[in-house]
């Protein structure tokens, strides 16, 4: 028995090692080599390029206001939702705790461009609209700057911060505000002295967690910021790689290294504050009675604000898409508009040999690729759980690095891997970059799919006289069908949409979904870009779906 | 069937140290009667039943189950768990949540490929056993603590094993629960003709569980032996102390009589029961507090195995008071009856009955 724990946990740590470490050590090693094909030839002429580049500190100074400014949104916005629906007498709390989660279920690069459709400063509906309304000759909202991108981006983030601040929240022994009631304080002075000082590690974390994402963000910088020519670190990266005569996948490496340092600092912050918001936020086991904040007169405005940020949060979007879909260029909806509607974009778009093409490899990737990151990480998710040896520790480490990667920077560590292999320009290329980079999406829900199984569960089987091999098919596998369903649907639907990493290794002949719908923006295709994206959606949805109803007739349970 | 165990070893390394677990156990275990691990946490009971049903692998010795050696390292012999034919029920009762309860007891039958018909059959009869009729088509996870005990009990009888094997089972349940599962418990068993092994480090349900007991510590067995055997006679002063609670006096052996070993204490002169000491050695005297009956006043007359003392501490804990008696330099415990009329500084004196003074080895 431990001996064959042991071959399994060395052959995984090779295997996750290799999928983690390579592309790091790649992109330092390329770094610091000459160019993709005077690889090993050491310089230091790339680091000197890179950080000696004029546009650099502009570069940095962007990235800074928009990664801290997209964060600090999607937290204030996830923190007021999260205390409006689990602290509140507001009528239909439970649609407000939906809300703030569905626009994970839209692709970041549909989301992005809708909204450059909805304000861009030529041709943005919502511009039209109100220059038509008011007689102005020139639009009133320019979606390409800096506070355009922190807003789209910021709203894109608000799923990853609620996720982490609403069940803090929820959670956290109610008695410390009656005491501070009792003392003599009202409701506002208690939030603003009790309740958000508690939940400080929850909102921090959150905050971090989202500056990361923000970071490794590529769908808001590049719809929006590269079209206004703000770039940011990962634009700046991909300009280097993708446009101009020469592609510098040299001092791409070489920016890229910062990059993933600043990253992976960041995930230690994080880290540092998720393990002491314990120390902090008091879960009580009695149970929970929320004393519930009267909002009285605020009650009637605030349902307002709230109804008009979902609806800016879920139908426009999709709705501007459905639109834009069926009318034959940008016009503000009127009969004029209504009339001239067809399914010229649609059929197109069916017709395009590589739209077809990159939904067919989308589709592969999200289900084949998943399907193999799960197997993967269900293993994984065993070793770590369940065997518990030193080594299980070092796979542990090395399989949760990959959670701080940009996907960006990773690209450009696998292209100087891929190029002097076969599998360049591959489709199996992106297969083993997106397993690699989202590896700890899928052993997440696995690790705490195998906690819930005690150890006695399985020992009783093998007491009652059944071998390995029907323990593990019969008490095992059953009782992890949830985790791996809910495992399996995470990295179905962020390989189906993927885009950052794909930018940079996606070629001719393996393009996927979310770069055909960068092209079509950047070319301005905006109509069977809609037509596209909502295939996009349709699918992935169909997929869920089926996946989630296969997952529920495998569970007898209930 | 009956379970021999012999020269067990099994130690763990934790953060550098080595933790002796079970330290060269010799055991025999009876066939037909309900066995008893007692000890402390950590004192390696658990660990040799997990070794006695093969979920762990001792470093060295010998286990065997009937006629059959299961485990032994100079023989390289190790039959699987799944191959020898135990029940058990574990602390946690592992009752798999995705079955229902009548999957759950079916299990260990459709292991062995019993015909279906005789499965549901069997299946019946068994919740009937555990009182659980009708309860075939509940999903486990409706089911309280001590149905889901239940369950685990008809999990383990239900293949008709020669040994069941118990991990504190009753561990989990509450106080009065605890009490009633286990004179159920007891009834049960005594219906069967079964070995049973049972592992608890609680004292009373060791006590009224068991046809004997063996008191564990550090990886080795103590003391073997019936519940009034370990309560009154035990040998060890580890075992005295653990079995129940004793007040603990430091004595010398002066003198052994006929029937009668003396000895020589801070509470002055004693007579108890024979112990194989010779004159002068330092030994331990046990005193329980149940069987110290003070009266108020003093002693007349200067007769054997009376003691005086002043009440110090009088504690109403409902069944009895509670009370701590100053004799001499030592403070003795004792209970007393609800209705008496003993106050706080009241002067008492007491006797002890020479075979109600245990003499341990200090």
């Amino acid at each position: 028995m431990a001996q064959r724990h042991k071959r399994l946990t060395y052959s995984l740590i090779v295997l996750v090692g290799f999928l983690t470490v390579c592309p790091v050590l790649m992109l330092i090693l390329g770094s610091l080599s000459e160019g993709l094909t005077a690889f090993g030839t050491f310089t230091v002429k790339k680091y000197i390029a890179a950080y000696t580049d004029p546009d650099l500190f502009l570069v940095l100074f962007q990235t800074v206001v928009f990664v801290t400014g997209a964060a600090s949104l999607a937290t204030v916005l996830a923190l007021f939702l999260a205390y409006i629906s689990t602290r509140t007498d507001m009528p239909f709390r439970f649609l407000f705790k939906i809300i703030p989660v569905i626009p994970m279920m839209i692709p970041h690069i549909l989301f992005s461009i809708s909204w450059v459709m909805l304000l861009n400063p030529s041709n943005g509906i919502l511009n039209l609209l109100i220059r038509q309304l008011f007689s102005l000759d020139h639009s009133i909202f320019n979606i390409y700057t800096l506070p355009g991108m922190i807003m789209v981006e910021g709203l894109l983030d608000l799923p990853i911060a609620y996720l982490i601040i609403a069940p803090a929240m929820s959670s956290f022994d109610v008695a410390l505000e009656e005491s501070s009631h009792v003392c003599g304080s009202d409701s506002f002075r208690t939030l603003f002295k009790i309740t958000l000082p508690v939940l400080r590690p929850a909102i921090l974390a959150a905050f971090i967690l989202c500056m990361i994402r923000c970071l490794a963000s590529f769908a808001v910088p590049s719809a929006i910021g590269m079209p206004g020519r703000i770039y940011v670190l990962a634009t700046h990266l991909y300009r280097m790689v993708s446009t101009g005569f020469a592609a510098d996948y040299g001092k791409a490496a070489a920016v890229g290294v910062s990059v993933l340092v600043s990253s992976i600092i960041l995930i230690y912050v994080y880290r540092y504050f998720t393990s002491s918001s314990e120390k902090f936020v008091t879960i009580s086991g009695r149970g929970y009675k929320p004393t519930v904040i009267k909002l009285k007169k605020a009650k009637i405005p605030i349902f307002i604000i709230l109804l008009t940020l979902s609806f800016v949060l879920i139908i426009l979007p999709v709705l501007v898409l459905i639109y834009i879909s069926l009318v034959p260029y940008s016009m503000v909806p009127s009969a004029k508009a209504f009339a001239s509607m067809s399914l010229k974009n649609w059929i197109t778009v069916l017709k395009d040999p590589i739209s077809l093409l990159s939904l067919k490899n989308s589709l592969f990737l999200g289900v084949f690729g998943a399907t193999l990151g799960i197997a993967l990480s269900t293993f994984v998710a065993y070793v770590i759980v369940k065997v518990r040896t030193k080594s299980a520790g070092i796979l542990e480490t090395l399989s949760f690095l990959s959670f701080s990667f940009p996907g960006i920077v990773i690209g450009v560590g696998f292209m100087w891997f891929f190029v002097r292999t076969p599998l360049y320009a591959t489709i199996w290329a992106l297969l083993i970059g997106y397993i690699a980079t989202y590896l700890p999406y899928g052993i997440r829900p696995l690790t705490s799919a195998f906690i819930q199984i005690h150890s006695h569960l399985e020992e009783s089987s093998l007491v009652s006289g059944a071998s390995y091999l029907k323990t593990f098919r019969r008490i095992v596998i059953p009782l992890l069908t949830p985790g791996i369903v809910s495992g399996w649907i995470l990295m179905a639907t962020m390989f189906f949409r993927e885009l950052t990493l794909s930018v940079i290794l996606s070629r001719p002949g393996s393009e996927v979904l979310a770069v055909q719908i960068l092209r079509f923006s950047e070319d301005g295709q905006w109509g069977k870009l809609s037509a596209l994206g909502i295939i996009m959606i349709v699918v992935s949805t169909m997929l869920v779906s089926l996946v989630n109803f296969i997952g529920s007739k495998l569970r007898p349970m209930e | 069937m009956e379970i021999q165990v012999k020269g067990l070893r099994k130690h763990f390394t934790s953060e550098g140290k080595i933790i002796k677990a079970l330290d060269d156990v010799n055991l025999t275990i009876p066939a037909n009667t309900i066995f008893t691990l007692l000890g402390p946490s950590g004192c390696g009971k658990t660990t040799l039943l997990r070794c006695i049903v093969g979920l762990e692998t001792p470093d060295a010795g010998e286990i065997s189950i009937g006629n059959e050696v299961v485990w032994s390292s100079a023989k390289n012999i190790y039959i699987p768990t799944e191959k020898r034919k135990l029940g058990m029920v574990f602390q946690t009762y592992a009752i798999w949540p995705h079955m229902n309860v009548f999957d759950n007891v079916a299990y260990p039958l459709q292991s062995q490929k019993v015909p279906k018909d005789e499965i549901r059959e069997r299946v019946a009869k068994t919740l009937s056993f555990v009182q659980l009729k009708g309860f075939e088509k509940r999903p486990a996870t409706k089911l309280s603590g001590g149905q889901q005990q239940r369950v685990a009990l008809a999990r383990a009888l239900v293949a008709e094993p020669k040994v069941i094997l118990f991990d504190e089972p009753l561990s989990n349940l509450d106080a009065k629960l605890r009490e009633e599962t286990r004179k159920e418990l007891k009834s049960f068993l005594s219906k069967l003709q079964i070995t049973a092994v049972y592992v608890t480090h609680d004292r009373v349900e060791a006590l009224a569980l068991s046809d004997t007991i063996a008191v564990m510590k550090e990886g080795q067995i103590i003391e073997t032996g019936d519940p009034k055997k370990i309560y009154f006679n035990a040998e060890s002063r580890f075992v005295a102390d653990f079995i129940g609670r004793a007040n603990l006096v430091s004595a010398v052996v002066i003198e052994q009589t006929e029937s009668n070993t003396i000895v020589q204490s801070s509470l002055g002169k004693l007579k108890c029961k024979k112990a194989d000491f010779p004159n002068g050695e330092e030994v331990t005297l046990c005193l329980r507090p149940e069987f110290i009956h003070p009266r108020k006043g003093t002693a007349e007359g200067t007769a054997a195995n009376i003691i005086p003392g002043k009440i110090e501490t009088l504690v109403f804990v409902g069944d009895a008071y509670e009370t701590e008696i100053r004799c001499a330099d030592m403070l003795l415990l004792a209970r007393l009856e609800p209705e008496m009329d003993l106050e706080s500084g009241d002067q008492v004196f007491f006797e002890v009955k020479p075979n109600q003074c245990l003499i341990v080895a200090k």
